[in-house]
């Protein structure tokens, strides 16, 4: 987990969820590159964001969208943030007793019956076991930090951009006390309609 | 004579013919007319739906989904689309196997297939079965049109034996005969897609048996570059969108018609 | 010991390796070429364990070459790395994995863009403007962030290369003798004397 760096977290807000990731990508203490983001698409209103061993993050990142493109084509419908949370549960636990070694978070819009969307996030351990939170999740090198920050700045019912000073003041603050995360961040907000996406620079260090 | 060489498996017959590759042919120049056009900007593909009637239940079509009914044109890829005619399960069965083909290639190259190839994995497997014991060969033609950064924009055939061919402009099943002259009349070599449309448009209006064109005769589908993002966009028309394209073109359904019918 | 470098510039990468082959502590060879052609616009550095190396360098350059034959167009570049990719992530947990580190330098001609990845043995991979394996990277890199200029023409280019390959050769205890460089740009691959 230490060997790559980096560090992912995802919050709730009112309507909208944001997730975000630092740029970094090392070699233990050496950085390799200052462009590697860890937060991935999967529908149009789920995202991914994976921390840990890099070369994982790329097979995982692969082998969930051949998963998701299967779901869709099979089901007709894009899958739900739900269903989703299970299959990256299930996929980690195919190998429980040799794991890919990443902490995945995941944050979506679900669609109510009553044609509403509600907030998801989720985050699970290397093997799959989910945590469902109502407020932030974080993974990675700099977690302690940010789970500090967060639990000081999140509040609930924050509009989208908001959340976004929110979820951003905290990922960059949070990295700037790890050596292994870090060289900026990029954030996303799932909104209903759209996603708002902005790639910040941060102490680049 | 013929009994003898077609009624078991596809083996050649004295005169060095393959008859049930010859029927499946034959099947499909019944089907639903499927009509492909190449333009320099995109591709435009067309189709005519034979299973109709108000008490077939369309509600899976009207919305959700991507689109189309899913009679006569697919979505194969992100890239390709997918117009059928023959023998409809056989094309359910190939349109399944594309995608899961398209897939494996996004999965392995982390790029999106290109049409060539995804039309070759098809004429591959559609090969086999005319080849190996006791299996029939699949009765469909395919039209793919898709778009990939090696070739651009693209238009395929392929046929029951495994042959396959790139187009500018082609038709198969019922009336494609008429629909291909028509074709070589009309096409210019640097068609945009606006007036692609309104050719397809046209043909198809002149080949099908009813004098009226509507959305419960007609699949309709365009492939595209996205204006913002250069990324190949399909969009297959849902059917109030089919009626809303053919009034813009004086095709649809005049007023009076209806009028008439309820009168 | 082993060093490898590339970098991008405008419509070119460069990519340079030592040409050392050691065993222990002994130089076996100061000839040998690490940099292989994969196509006709791609170029593939790489160092590692010794026999693993060439094992996959080759079972990578027929494949890529099959492909080619197949389909009559290359593979472009981000393809051909996120397939080399895979191909270094599945050996890591197989029963005997791999030990070998790759620079990957190609222009697309479909788009007209010369691109440089980093891969590493377990088959984590990056596009990068630069990029280095080997005790090299620990002189190189730096030196890169301060010289490097995406759009340097092929000589300003060369002379960012010289200062990496100097400064390795003055403060590396144990830096190689000689190197080999490679281009690829819109017109193929070409070698160059350094």
């Amino acid at each position: 987990m230490e060997y790559n760096g980096g560090s992912v977290i995802a919050m709730v807000g009112k309507g909208c969820v944001a997730i975000g990731s630092d740029l970094r990508l090392g070699n233990q203490a050496l950085t390799v590159a200052t462009n590697f983001e860890k937060v991935f698409p999967v529908t149009d209103r789920i995202y991914i964001g994976m921390s840990g061993l890099a070369t994982d993050v790329a097979t995982l990142r692969e082998q969930f969208r051949f998963r998701v493109n299967m779901y869709t084509i099979k089901e007709e419908r894009e899958i739900e943030p739900e269903s989703f949370a299970h299959l990256v549960s299930s996929t980690l636990y195919e190998r429980r007793f040799g794991p890919y070694f990443i902490e995945p978070v995941m944050a979506g819009l679900w669609k109510t019956q009553a044609g509403e969307y509600k907030p998801y996030i989720a985050a699970a351990d290397l093997i799959g076991c989910l945590n469902f939170a109502k407020d932030f999740v974080v993974a990675g090198t700099a977690s302690e930090k940010l789970f500090g920050v967060a639990e000081g700045l999140w509040e609930p019912d924050l509009e989208p951009e908001d959340l976004f000073e929110t979820i951003s003041q905290t990922l960059l603050n949070g990295v700037d006390r790890d050596a292994y995360s870090g060289w900026g961040a990029v954030i996303h907000v799932i909104l209903p309609d759209k996603v708002i996406t902005r790639t910040l620079k941060g102490r680049m260090d | 004579m013929a009994r003898r060489y077609d009624s078991r498996t596809t083996i050649f017959s004295p005169e060095g013919r393959l008859y049930q590759i010859e029927y499946a042919m034959e099947a499909i120049s019944h089907a639903g007319t499927v009509l492909g056009l190449l333009a320099k900007d995109g591709v435009v593909l067309a189709a005519e739906k034979k299973v109709t009637g108000k008490l077939l239940d369309m509600s899976g079509a009207k919305e959700g989904g991507y689109g189309g009914s899913g009679e006569k044109i697919f979505l194969l890829n992100s890239n390709v689309i997918a117009g059928v005619a023959g023998i409809t399960a056989d094309a359910n069965s190939l349109v399944n196997y594309a995608r899961t083909a398209a897939q494996r290639h996004l999965f392995t190259y982390n790029e999106d297939i290109p049409v060539e190839m995804l039309a070759q994995r098809l004429c591959d497997m559609k090969q086999g079965y005319t080849q190996f014991g006791g299996l029939r060969p699949f009765g469909v033609s395919l039209l793919y049109a898709g778009y990939d950064p090696h070739y651009e924009f693209q238009l395929y055939h392929s046929d029951p034996s495994g042959n396959y061919s790139g187009w500018k402009a082609t038709c198969i099943g019922a009336n494609n005969g008429t629909a291909q002259s028509l074709l070589k009349q009309e096409y210019k070599d640097d068609i945009t897609v606006e007036e692609a449309i309104g050719l397809v448009l046209r043909v198809m209006s002149k080949t099908m048996d009813s004098t009226t064109l509507g959305s419960e005769k007609l699949e309709f589908a365009v492939l595209t570059l996205d204006r913002n993002t250069k990324l190949p966009k399909a969009k297959i028309y849902k059917p109030a969108e089919i009626d809303a394209l053919l009034q813009q073109h004086d095709l649809g359904k005049k007023d009076e018609d209806t009028e008439m019918g309820s009168a | 010991m082993e060093c490898s470098f590339a970098l991008t510039g405008k419509g070119y990468v460069l990519i340079a390796a030592d040409t050392t082959a050691a065993r222990s502590i002994v130089k076996m060879k100061i000839d040998e070429d690490k940099i292989k052609s994969l196509g006709p616009h791609l170029l593939m550095a790489y160092s590692g364990e010794p026999g693993d190396t060439t094992q996959f360098a080759e079972y990578i350059e027929r494949n890529i070459r099959l492909y080619q034959i197949r389909n009559l167009y290359p593979l472009r570049p981000p393809s051909a790395a996120s397939w080399i990719r895979r191909a270094l992530a599945d050996s890591l947990r197989s029963r005997k994995p791999y030990s070998v580190n790759l620079l990957l330098g190609g222009y697309d001609t479909s788009n007209h863009t010369p691109s440089l990845y980093w891969i590493d043995y377990l088959g984590t991979q990056a596009e990068v403007p630069f990029a280095c394996h080997g005790y090299g990277s620990y002189f190189a890199l730096s030196l890169l962030d301060r010289y490097h200029d995406p759009e340097a023409n092929l000589e300003e280019g060369l002379a960012v290369l010289r200062r990496c390959i100097d400064e390795v050769s003055k403060r590396l205890v144990v830096s190689p003798g000689k190197y080999r460089v490679k281009v690829v740009d819109k017109d193929g691959i070409r070698e160059i004397e350094f």
